[in-house]
């Protein structure tokens, strides 16, 4: 495939089309279900539960199956059995004998981004109108998604900087923040 | 006419700078001169391509520490099946070492085979002497729990924790105890009992690391969370409304059977040597509060 062409957000041009597709869907229903779960039940516990399952099975499948497939990185957390110290390991797959599919990286870190910032708004709109039961859920929220979101950044930095290291391109793709670097994923390289 | 006298008269002569730098003087001999080895390195891509490299770790990322890996590709290609059929057996085995706490029945009478066998190995070696002193060994560790306990590893489910289990439990556990609650009341009795869960997790596990154990916070929420699953079943007999007088002895059971599974993963993984007594005691006051809550309720 041409690296060169540009990234559409089509799932259509996607290497994984069912993975990304699930990806999406985990993604976004559990935001679904919370903002609008209650429209169609007033069970409070019922909506806690689904929201909170929802969200796990996003952690679980970001984690560990979409990040792999869609964009080759991985990260967990090993313990050394004799101390107890816990470690984390950040893993990207070699380049060479993968290639990452532009929409699928684009849809990719547009979600993770995406996700956390929305929850942040959330966990404002709770605070603002003292429901601090939803609020706890807004927390969980956040932790798993944000916890994600920088495992995963961290993950990309080793993988960028490995790989520029390698082929010594200039420097200026180089992104100097989380920020800048999430733009130019968006923006730049797709 | 005046102007054609001078056809040059509209040209504007052209502004050109002193060019002394640019144009080198021609009595300059070689050290004079730039050199444009020198020059370029200071300005190749390679100088700020490693100073960017050492820069790119923003603030937020290179905060958290860790080892960066190359995938070794075995398993960073694997199917969605094989990763879902690992992590499935790997919660599996946790809920094995729950539902047979093996270090309390199991371990122990492992441990005396073994000894016995070393003890005849022995016998045989070193005679009456040997014997004597293998058959001391053998009092002392029956004798000792500490020691016996703290004999074995680490098991392999727990070195990799997860957070199914407390996730799962903790819900249920909410769940269930807050079916039998007012009706008005259920959203609070859940969200109570699933902030007292958690906070009851990280109380017990804060009180661990203060004590010395050599065990990750999360790995020690990963096994508290597992082993709420017979208070898991109190919470059903519960929700299923039994009478209150065999409440008694089968909760009582439940809460002993999880303070065995607790004991036996954490004393058995060596957690805190010598003072499994004090390190345990909170964890038998959370289980003893989260079973008096499924026996009101």
């Amino acid at each position: 495939m041409d690296p060169n062409r540009p990234a559409e957000l089509s799932w259509r041009l996607s290497s994984h089309p069912i993975t990304l597709l699930c990806f999406l869907a985990f993604r976004m229903s559990s935001l679904l279900v919370y903002l609008f779960g209650l429209l169609f039940t007033g069970n409070f516990v019922l909506i806690f539960i689904i929201t909170i399952l929802l969200l796990a099975v996003d952690f679980y499948y970001l984690k560990n199956i979409a990040g792999r497939r869609l964009v080759g990185l991985r990260w967990w957390n090993e313990v050394n059995p004799q101390t107890g110290d816990s470690h984390w390991v950040f893993e990207s797959s070699d380049p060479s004998t993968k290639t990452i599919n532009a929409t699928d990286s684009r849809f990719f870190w547009l979600a993770l981004y995406a996700q956390p910032l929305l929850w942040v708004g959330l966990a404002i709109v709770a605070i603002f109108r003292f429901e601090f039961i939803w609020l706890t859920l807004v927390v969980i929220a956040l932790s798993l998604t944000v916890t994600n979101t920088l495992a995963f950044s961290r993950c990309d930095k080793f993988s960028q900087a490995s790989n520029l290291a390698g082929s010594a391109l200039s420097g200026g793709g180089l992104a100097g923040n989380v920020v800048t670097g999430m733009l130019s994923r968006l923006f730049a390289r797709g | 006419m005046a102007s054609s006298s001078n056809p040059y008269e509209h040209y504007n002569s052209p502004h050109v700078e002193d060019d002394g730098d640019l144009i080198d003087p021609d009595d300059a001999n070689l050290d004079d001169l730039d050199d444009p080895l020198q020059h370029t390195t200071t300005q190749s891509s390679r100088a700020p391509l490693t100073g960017n490299i050492t820069s790119s770790q923003s603030y937020l990322t290179s905060r958290i520490p860790g080892e960066d890996r190359r995938a070794s590709g075995n398993t960073i290609d694997e199917s969605v099946w094989e990763t879902l059929r690992r992590d499935l057996l790997a919660v599996w085995s946790k809920m094995r070492e729950v539902l047979y706490p093996k270090y309390l029945f199991g371990g122990s009478m492992l441990d005396n085979t073994t000894s016995i066998r070393g003890a005849y190995a022995n016998l045989r070696e070193a005679g009456l002497q040997g014997a004597r002193e293998e058959l001391v060994g053998l009092a002392g560790r029956a004798m000792d729990a500490d020691n016996l306990l703290a004999g074995g590893g680490m098991s392999e489910g727990l070195k990799d924790w997860d957070l199914w289990g407390p996730l799962v439990f903790c819900l249920l556990l909410s769940l269930l105890l807050s079916f039998r609650a007012l009706e008005e009341q259920k959203s609070l009795v859940f969200s109570g009992v699933f902030a007292m869960v958690w906070i009851g997790e990280a109380v017990v596990t804060m009180q661990i690391k203060l004590l010395g154990g050599n065990i990750s916070f999360a790995q020690s929420v990963c096994i508290i969370g597992y082993t709420l699953f017979p208070l898991v079943i109190a919470a059903l007999l519960s929700a299923l409304g039994i009478p209150t007088i065999p409440r008694i002895p089968v909760y009582l059971f439940l809460i002993a059977w999880s303070l065995a599974a607790g004991i036996s993963i954490l004393g058995g993984s060596g957690v805190v040597k010598n003072r499994l007594g004090i390190a345990v005691y909170p964890l038998l006051v959370f289980y003893l509060a989260l079973g008096c809550l499924c026996f009101i309720s």
